[in-house]
């Protein structure tokens, strides 16, 4: 018989702040999915508004992601794999966009990219380039919030690798890019699905960034964030919520996909 | 030959420089220095890895000093075997090959011929996580020799394996020297490794090389303390070495005298290896100029061999295998003779 002993007092503070977690948690988002009748919500998630903020949410998405990917894979590697001067201020550059508020990035990139603002703006629109409140400003908004993550995941992923694996395949006939190909890639591979599910999923959520930089314009920069701010703005409270619901079930399945592959890594290969 | 012509090289924290050494056609040379002095950074410059400040190598008469590793026909194997986690076994002994462009086929027989020679062919189709330590650096060496290198690097192969295995495999590098009469470099801090397997010896320090020779002369002729420290002289006094008119030198430590031949004189220091101690229970009669009583005060065991201590107005440290320390009914206390040769006491400056 295995001896049930009581918790002692610091475990059951513990046990019990847990649990009161769990439940608030759990009422919250039961509340949230319950809350419009059956009917009205799936008259809601097959609306035309709906499936439009749902097609551009994932096509932006998945466009900012690889883009993010193109770009964080190289910073990433070469931030693991070289020394040089001003490194660390480098770094602090690469990671502001994480602490910033989205609001504020995206104020900044629509000052940098507006027309009435900026010689840039100015020298696109001259081009006949429009990106300020387009699909493109989505896109740009994006990339530009969750690039830093991506370079974050993707460096605790090489991080992990050592760069003797790579010294070996070039002993053995591997070109510099070959061995990162070859070796690096393939061993980095689970952490940077981990990355890209998780900077997709961000993307798909991202709504301060592209207010600022798109606009809130119904039916053309209706992603599934915006789509969900204005229609609570309008008292549409069943459109509202079938549109946070899906942003509910897209983080849900990506923090487990990104748990699964996260523990595939699990190997340090230092 | 491997040539490396005053070799400068400066990477992070860490810097070697004017750095001068030759590997014969054929040696097995080995690098014997504490860890940190350099000895990794000096392999992955020579494979080509990290490029010098300023000298040359040469490999074989060429200037291979811009060459990128690939090009340089230089097999490197570590310490931690970095075979590529997600081939298999022969995916990774075969990966040169078909980085060369070798056919399937080709590769196929060359990795089971490999793999024959070292004993791992039942191994060949699973993934390196699940071999032991032994199974995968004889892996990672048929990886490289598969390539057949001009030279071989080895950085510490041995270390991460257990006492049994490394013997083993030491043996095993000694007969693939032997048969292949492959040119390797082989860095360690072991000094077991330098009289199973070296042709000559390099001792590193702080980036430098402070000594050059036969394992017998580093061994018995270290010229330093810290060589002398550093080869397992367990024996190490300084006193002053003073000639009498026999010849014999003979060095005061108090009131112990050693005898030795040297022709060093004044402040010294006194190296005497542990095995060429003759130990007895009684006092014993020889040609041995030195012979010293004392009681036992520790015995140290170490597998096969016990190292026992003796103080004899001096400390001294002698081996014994277990039977011989049972034979001789030796424990704690005992009172014993140690007898040793004046040519058994090396002599060097600090």
């Amino acid at each position: 018989m295995i001896e049930r002993r009581l918790p002692t007092l610091f475990q059951a503070i513990c046990i019990g702040i847990s649990l009161i977690a769990v439940i608030i948690l759990l009422a919250v988002f039961l509340g949230l999915i319950l809350f419009s009748s059956p009917k009205a919500l799936i008259a809601s998630l097959f609306s035309e508004e709906i499936w439009y903020a749902i097609r551009l949410s994932v096509i932006t998405a998945v466009i900012s992601t690889l883009i993010c990917l193109i770009i964080a894979v190289p910073i990433a590697y070469y931030m693991v794999r070289f020394s040089f001067f001003g490194k660390q201020w480098v770094n602090v550059l690469l990671n502001l966009p994480l602490s910033l508020p989205p609001l504020v990035a995206g104020v900044a990139l629509l000052i940098f990219l507006s027309p009435a603002t900026s010689p840039v703006g100015q020298f696109l629109s001259s081009m006949k380039i429009y990106i300020v409140y387009t699909s493109a400003a989505i896109i740009i908004a994006q990339v530009f919030v969750n690039a830093p993550y991506m370079v974050r995941i993707a460096r605790s992923t090489f991080s992990m690798i050592s760069p003797r694996y790579e010294h070996v395949a070039r002993t053995l006939g591997c070109s510099e890019f070959g061995a990162f190909r070859k070796i690096t890639l393939p061993m980095a591979k689970n952490g940077l699905i981990g990355g890209l599910v998780i900077t997709w999923s961000k993307a798909m959520g991202e709504f301060g960034a592209v207010l600022m930089l798109a606009g809130a314009i119904s039916m053309k920069t209706e992603t599934l964030p915006i789509a969900l701010f204005l229609n609570m703005s309008t008292g549409d409270l069943d459109m509202a919520i079938a549109a946070a619901l899906i942003l509910l079930i897209i983080s849900g399945t990506a923090l487990i996909l990104f748990e699964y592959f996260g523990k595939e890594n699990g190997d340090v290969y230092a | 030959m491997l040539e490396i012509d005053s070799l400068s090289i400066q990477l992070g924290e860490f810097s070697f420089a004017n750095l001068n050494l030759k590997v014969n056609d054929g040696e097995y040379c080995i690098i014997l220095g504490p860890t940190g002095a350099g000895k990794t950074i000096l392999l992955e410059t020579i494979a080509g890895i990290h490029h010098p400040k300023t000298g040359r190598i040469l490999l074989n008469d060429k200037d291979i000093t811009n060459t990128p590793p690939e090009r340089r026909g230089i097999g490197m194997v570590y310490q931690d075997y970095m075979l590529f986690p997600h081939m298999t076994i022969a995916e990774n002994i075969g990966f040169g090959l078909k980085e060369r462009g070798v056919s399937q086929t080709e590769r196929q027989v060359a990795i089971r011929d490999i793999a024959k020679t070292f004993g791992i062919s039942h191994l060949l189709e699973r993934y390196p996580k699940t071999l032991s330590g032994g199974e995968q650096q004889r892996t990672a060496i048929a990886r490289s020799l598969l390539l057949r290198p001009l030279i071989l690097l080895l950085d510490e192969p041995l270390s991460a394996l257990d006492m049994i295995t490394r013997e083993r495999l030491r043996a095993e590098l000694k007969a693939i020297h032997t048969e292949t009469g492959m040119t390797i470099l082989h860095i360690t801090h072991h000094f077991e490794d330098i009289y199973a397997l070296a042709d000559r010896v390099v001792v590193m320090r702080d980036g430098t090389i402070v000594q050059e020779g036969t394992p017998d002369m580093i061994m018995r002729h270290p010229v330093s303390d810290f060589i002398a420290n550093f080869t397992g002289m367990e024996n190490i006094f300084s006193g002053d070495a003073v000639m009498t008119p026999s010849g014999i030198v003979e060095i005061h430590m108090g009131s112990t005298i050693i005898r030795t031949v040297t022709e060093l004189t004044g402040r010294v220091h006194a190296g005497i290896r542990p095995e060429d101690m003759i130990i007895s229970t009684e006092p014993f009669t020889s040609s041995a100029q030195n012979s010293f009583s004392g009681v036992v005060t520790e015995i140290i065991d170490s597998g096969v061999y016990s190292k026992i201590v003796v103080e004899a107005g001096i400390i001294l440290t002698a081996v014994l295998t277990r039977q011989s320390i049972q034979r001789l009914g030796i424990t704690l206390g005992s009172m014993v003779w140690l007898t040793f040769k004046a040519t058994s006491v090396h002599v060097f400056c600090e």
